[in-house]
């Protein structure tokens, strides 16, 4: 019994370092890198901060949404319009270490910051910090942080391009992209709301 | 002149009319292909607005040598762990077909038909994906209903890869093709560029274009290197030589006409500026040739050693531009060419084929196209071409061939890799008349043309 748990405890050490191992593996950061600055970049730029309004801003975003993302773009789980005719490809062959240095990647590189400028900004900064209770739309910063700044599976919003946040948002209340969650948050949103939000969050 | 005379030149003419219209339809033969889709596992609007017109993304693809790839390969390494092979598990091959009908404003003559059909119109072979790491290929081959036979059609082979210097991503690599601009990243140089379709029916004026634009396409080889720096600066510099297809210029026991003289240097550099949804480049190229042995328009041919053949010399001058809007709902591009030619015409003159020593041409066109969710466009374009006076070198009535000719199309694109088409040609001006020609009554109007086209990819 003894050596039976020495053993499993050797193995448990066995198996520790080599997650540790699997993390930090600088092969796999170097490939994550140059995946990130060599394919990656041609749509959403070297450090993820994309100049076309068609691909996220993934500067800053959070490692473990990233980590989600791409593998629901691998098994097809999101399957929004741009989920398909882009992510669905380039993520097919990712395995999963690459995909979480890649998650680190882009966290670790500096966010755009939001405008917050816009002639709605105000009522997209109450309707994110208060939410819309008669329509049942929860605040957003309950989940999103107080500076729209994400966490863990749940997504930076702050700085994100205006015209991929409003199509976003639109396609969770279409349920486009599904999230029971998200759906439920955005089912009564009216576009105007919508508007305001990425008013508020967006950096153009 | 005898009539005999007047018959063999007007025949040679028309064989020139036809070499003319077979490489100023080019553009029709080019177009994206699924296999570069099974490769990448990317749908068409990724690298497309509608098939052929690229996406800054496509540019980045085609310069990056179609080699990005999502699928698993077959891979080889050496005991140096170098890798030796890398290819996909699906060979990048694709096809493309083509059927149309036309029906021209006033049959040519009365031996001719106002209608035709061609079935297919052009039917492709693609060759086109990666090769390895760094080297990809578009080899196209073509059935064409006009020529009856298949031949080699637009290629372009490439090395390519990416470096980051001191920040900046710098796309670099060699292109080997086959016909100048067709390994351009914008569809406002003259082998992507309007019309992207045309009927073979279609009448083309005495000189359909400048050099660069329609006598080079399958006929030369080229090696030129480029750089695309930062997804907006690109600079290009090249080399073509001739390459006949279906004959070599080495002892071939024959005269050869319209040989390139040593090398003809191209020039290429544009600046892409992106923002939001919208992007704009702007750029020039050009090219220089010395033809040795040419062929006039007219249809008169130098026929001399090649060893000792004179040579007529065009230098073109371009700038061409290009606007995207590309969302969604909305893909709207601006095309804009313009090709200034200086044609240094020894050969010919001293031939007697032609009035002067030096003539100059100018070749212009603009195009805007616009697609509602890449489901129903429609699209416009204007052509002009502007020449010197010279009878002998032409061959035309009016001396020139100075032509103008606008272009509406509707297009329904059902799924993305098919496309119905509807186009109506006028010609307002034709060998510099809009009446009479041709002498015997035939009028610039009398080649509108009514084209309805079906286009598929697979």
């Amino acid at each position: 019994m003894k050596y039976r748990l020495a053993a499993l405890l050797a193995a448990n050490a066995c198996l520790a370092v080599t997650v540790a191992f699997a993390a930090d593996n600088p092969a796999v950061m170097k490939a994550a890198e140059t995946k990130a600055t060599r394919t990656c970049q041609d749509c959403h730029g070297s450090k993820g901060d994309s100049v076309s309004a068609t691909y996220p801003r993934l500067n800053g975003q959070q490692a473990d949404y990233i980590t989600a993302q791409l593998k629901n773009f691998r098994d097809h789980s999101r399957a929004d319009p741009h989920a398909q005719a882009f992510m669905w490809g380039m993520a097919s062959q990712l395995d999963d270490a690459i995909i979480v240095e890649l998650g680190k990647y882009y966290a670790g590189q500096t966010p755009t910051p939001p405008q917050s400028g816009g002639a709605l900004a105000a009522d997209g900064k109450k309707l994110y910090l208060t939410g819309a209770p008669a329509q049942s739309v929860p605040a957003c910063v309950t989940c999103h942080g107080a500076h729209g700044e994400g966490n863990s599976i749940i997504p930076r919003l702050a700085g994100q391009h205006a015209d991929y946040l409003k199509k976003q948002l639109e396609a969770f209340r279409s349920t486009l992209r599904d999230s029971d969650i998200m759906h439920a948050n955005t089912k009564d949103m009216t576009d105007s709301q919508i508007e305001a939000l990425v008013s508020y969050l967006a950096n153009d | 002149m005898s009539s005999r005379q007047t018959r063999v030149q007007w025949s040679n003419r028309l064989i020139f009319g036809l070499f003319a219209l077979t490489f100023a339809s080019l553009p029709q033969s080019v177009l994206a292909v699924p296999s570069f889709a099974r490769q990448t596992g990317l749908a068409c609007e990724a690298c497309h607005t509608v098939f052929p017109q690229l996406t800054p993304f496509g540019r980045v693809f085609k310069a990056s040598g179609y080699t990005l790839f999502n699928t698993k390969k077959v891979e080889d390494i050496n005991k140096l762990s170098q890798s030796i092979l890398s290819i996909s598990d699906l060979p990048p091959i694709s096809a493309s077909l083509m059927a149309s009908t036309s029906d021209v404003a006033k049959a040519d003559d009365s031996n001719s038909s106002k209608v035709s059909t061609d079935f297919p119109q052009q039917l492709s072979l693609f060759y086109a994906g990666r090769i390895s790491d760094n080297v990809g290929a578009f080899v196209q081959i073509t059935y064409d209903d006009q020529a009856g036979s298949i031949g080699i059609d637009n290629t372009d082979i490439r090395f390519a890869d990416v470096a980051n210097i001191d920040g900046h991503n710098v796309i670099y690599g060699l292109s080997l093709n086959n016909n100048p601009t067709v390994q351009d990243l914008w569809n406002s140089t003259p082998a992507w560029g309007q019309p992207f379709i045309g009927s073979p029916a279609a009448q083309a004026p005495a000189v359909p274009g400048a050099q660069i634009e329609y006598a080079m396409g399958q006929i030369v080889a080229g090696l030129s290197v480029y750089t695309y720096i930062d997804e907006s600066l690109y600079v290009e510099a090249g080399v073509y030589r001739s390459a006949l297809q279906g004959q070599s210029v080495a002892d071939n026991g024959n005269t050869t006409n319209n040989i390139i003289s040593g090398v003809a240097p191209y020039w290429r550099a544009a600046y892409e500026y992106d923002w939001g949804k919208n992007s704009w480049e702007f750029g020039t190229l050009g090219m220089y040739a010395a033809l040795e042995n040419p062929t006039t328009p007219a249809g008169n041919a130098i026929n001399l050693s090649l060893q000792n053949a004179p040579t007529d010399r065009f230098l073109d001058m371009g700038l061409d531009s290009e606007y995207q809007f590309i969302d969604d709902e909305n893909q709207v591009s601006i095309d804009a060419r313009w090709i200034h030619e200086n044609q240094n015409l020894d050969a010919s003159y001293s031939a007697g084929f032609a009035t002067n020593k030096s003539d100059q041409f100018d070749s212009a066109d603009l195009t805007a196209s616009y697609y509602w969710h890449r489901k129903l466009g429609a699209s416009l374009s204007f052509f002009n071409i502007s020449g010197s006076n010279d009878p002998l070198y032409l061959g035309t009535v009016s001396g020139n061939s100075n032509s103008s000719w606008g272009t509406a199309e509707i297009d329904f694109v059902p799924w993305l890799n098919v496309k119905l088409g509807l186009q109506y040609t006028v010609f307002m001006r034709f060998d510099g008349a809009s009446t009479n020609y041709d002498g015997a009554g035939r009028n610039a109007s009398d080649n509108n043309l009514l084209y309805g086209f079906l286009w598929v990819a697979f």
